[in-house]
């Protein structure tokens, strides 16, 4: 257990410095960029380059203390009240008690899909949040699985880097993205503007494509990062928080019929209990960002810690 | 001296240095587990306590309403009164027990009485202790789990050896009497 919360905060370290590594890779391209356009001596490269190392530190800085707040206004969460629903409080205060963790934050997604995520930096900033559609359809005892299961995301540090990851690789995707459309508008409105028109086009494309080729790259990443043990590791835990695995199992058998989140994105995928993108599934490229066993597998383990086999 | 001496001495040393910072690790480990178990025992001391704040109120209503069942509700304030000034872990799992099974039979009671049972405090004052009840249950299991941990590593080799230099003993569990208050059994690990 703890081998595996310091390799959840290695992998953290890992992610931030490949983000600060990329940035300032994409500074000094463009400082590069701008030197050969212009054609001044090539002092924006290294101007650049230390702007985006200076600019990407303090990016991830802030992602560390700002990325669950980033995570929940991305999918639309929203903190619900005691009084608005004192039941789900109960299981939670209770759960956590159990599992030994301070209450989290309890969020709500306005959604009429079964789905849950936690999120925050440590178990003392931890936050659950699930969709409207999972508190309204599930009984007590399969929300209690449910809340058990993210409790052990939140202790085992998955949260962090789920969290992180989120933050700084959705940022890199959307930087090449800008990056990539420049380059293809920019490209064109430049053709036999110069003389050297032709070969500055021919560069311009190759460095689309190579971005191009990032974005299922990043998708490898997060796939690389976040082992699908964590979800049978989490469920596996969780039942020991309840005491009750068919709770979760049932839970989940429930939720696999109807996991979309609409405000689930491919940045956020992974966080959620089950793929939020549920009958979207099959579409070809969320194949590539798929990071959850099949349900089919965590309900049959489940179903042998029912029976006291044990895993 | 020959080389082969200081080689000795050294490898000597170096193993010595190497079971000192073992024994650190392991010394520091147990004490760690040993607050873990102390802070088990205070979120279960929370529990308890926000029942006890709860059970004289709950008494005054029901004496509202009930005013011929004196020794139901004494039972009840004697039992809330033995658990607070209980002090080992024994006294105190002995005496919640009993607050658990003169509460129920309090409960029991309110059936005669419908105009009780209609009344909104009381079946407020319900919910909050059914609420804490859970909560209690959460606690005890948490605790336990901690204590069976600290209890294990300090029976087990090399933890024993550490348990009778410094005086560490094992605690006990909070644990439940009657066969009835027990949740049912349904996973064994």
């Amino acid at each position: 257990m703890y081998e595996y919360i310091a390799k959840n905060r290695a992998k953290t370290v890992v992610i931030i410095i490949g983000f600060v590594v990329f940035i300032t890779i994409v500074g000094f391209a463009l400082g590069y960029y701008v030197d050969y356009r212009y054609g001044i001596n090539s002092n924006f490269s290294i101007l650049f380059m230390v702007a985006a190392l200076i600019i990407s530190i303090i990016v991830s800085f802030s992602s560390y203390y700002y990325s669950d707040r980033i995570v929940l206004g991305l999918t639309g969460a929203r903190p619900i009240s005691r009084e608005e629903n004192p039941r789900v409080y109960y299981m939670v205060e209770g759960l956590s008690i159990a599992a030994g963790l301070p209450v989290p934050g309890i969020y709500m997604i306005e959604d009429s899909g079964l789905n849950a995520f936690a999120t925050g930096r440590n178990p003392q900033h931890g936050v659950v949040v699930f969709t409207r559609g999972l508190l309204e359809n599930l009984n007590d005892e399969e929300i209690k699985g449910v809340i058990s299961h993210e409790l052990s995301h939140i202790k085992n540090y998955d949260i962090l880097l789920g969290t992180i990851i989120v933050v700084l690789v959705g940022m890199i995707s959307i930087i090449s993205n800008i990056i990539l459309r420049s380059f293809i508008f920019g490209g064109r409105r430049r053709t036999g503007r110069t003389a050297g028109g032709g070969a500055l086009s021919i560069i311009f494309l190759l460095l689309g494509l190579a971005l191009l080729i990032l974005s299922p790259i990043i998708a490898t990443i997060i796939r690389l990062a976040i082992s699908r043990n964590r979800e049978f590791l989490a469920d596996s835990t969780g039942a020991m928080i309840s005491r009750y695995p068919a709770g979760l199992a049932n839970a989940l058998r429930k939720i696999s019929q109807h996991s979309d989140v609409r405000t689930a994105s491919n940045a956020t995928a992974h966080l959620f209990i089950a793929n939020p993108f549920g009958n979207r599934a099959k579409a070809a490229f969320s194949n590539l960002f798929n990071t959850h066993p099949p349900t089919e597998e965590r309900i049959r383990r489940l179903e042998r810690m029912s029976l006291g086999v044990g895993i | 001296m020959t080389i082969g001496v200081i080689v000795v001495i050294a490898v000597i040393l170096g193993i010595a240095l190497i079971l000192v910072l073992i024994s650190i690790g392991l010394y520091n480990s147990i004490i760690s587990l040993r607050n873990k178990v102390d802070n088990a025992w205070h979120q279960i001391d929370v529990q308890l306590r926000k029942r006890y704040d709860l059970i004289p109120n709950l008494v005054e209503t029901v004496k509202g309403y009930a005013k011929h069942e004196r020794e139901t509700l004494e039972k009840v304030i004697n039992a809330r009164n033995m658990g607070i000034d209980a002090k080992t872990v024994k006294d105190q799992a002995k005496a919640e027990n009993m607050i658990t099974s003169t509460l129920k039979s309090l409960f029991a009671l309110s059936e005669n009485y419908p105009n009780l049972k209609a009344d909104q405090h009381f079946s407020r004052l319900m919910e909050q202790l059914n609420g804490i009840e859970s909560n209690i249950a959460y606690a005890r299991q948490f605790y336990n789990d901690m204590v069976m941990r600290f209890n294990t590593m300090i029976q087990t080799f090399p933890g024993n050896v550490f348990a009778r230099m410094f005086h560490f003993s094992e605690r006990d569990y909070f644990e439940i009497e009657e066969m009835e208050a027990r949740e049912p059994v349904k996973v064994s690990f």
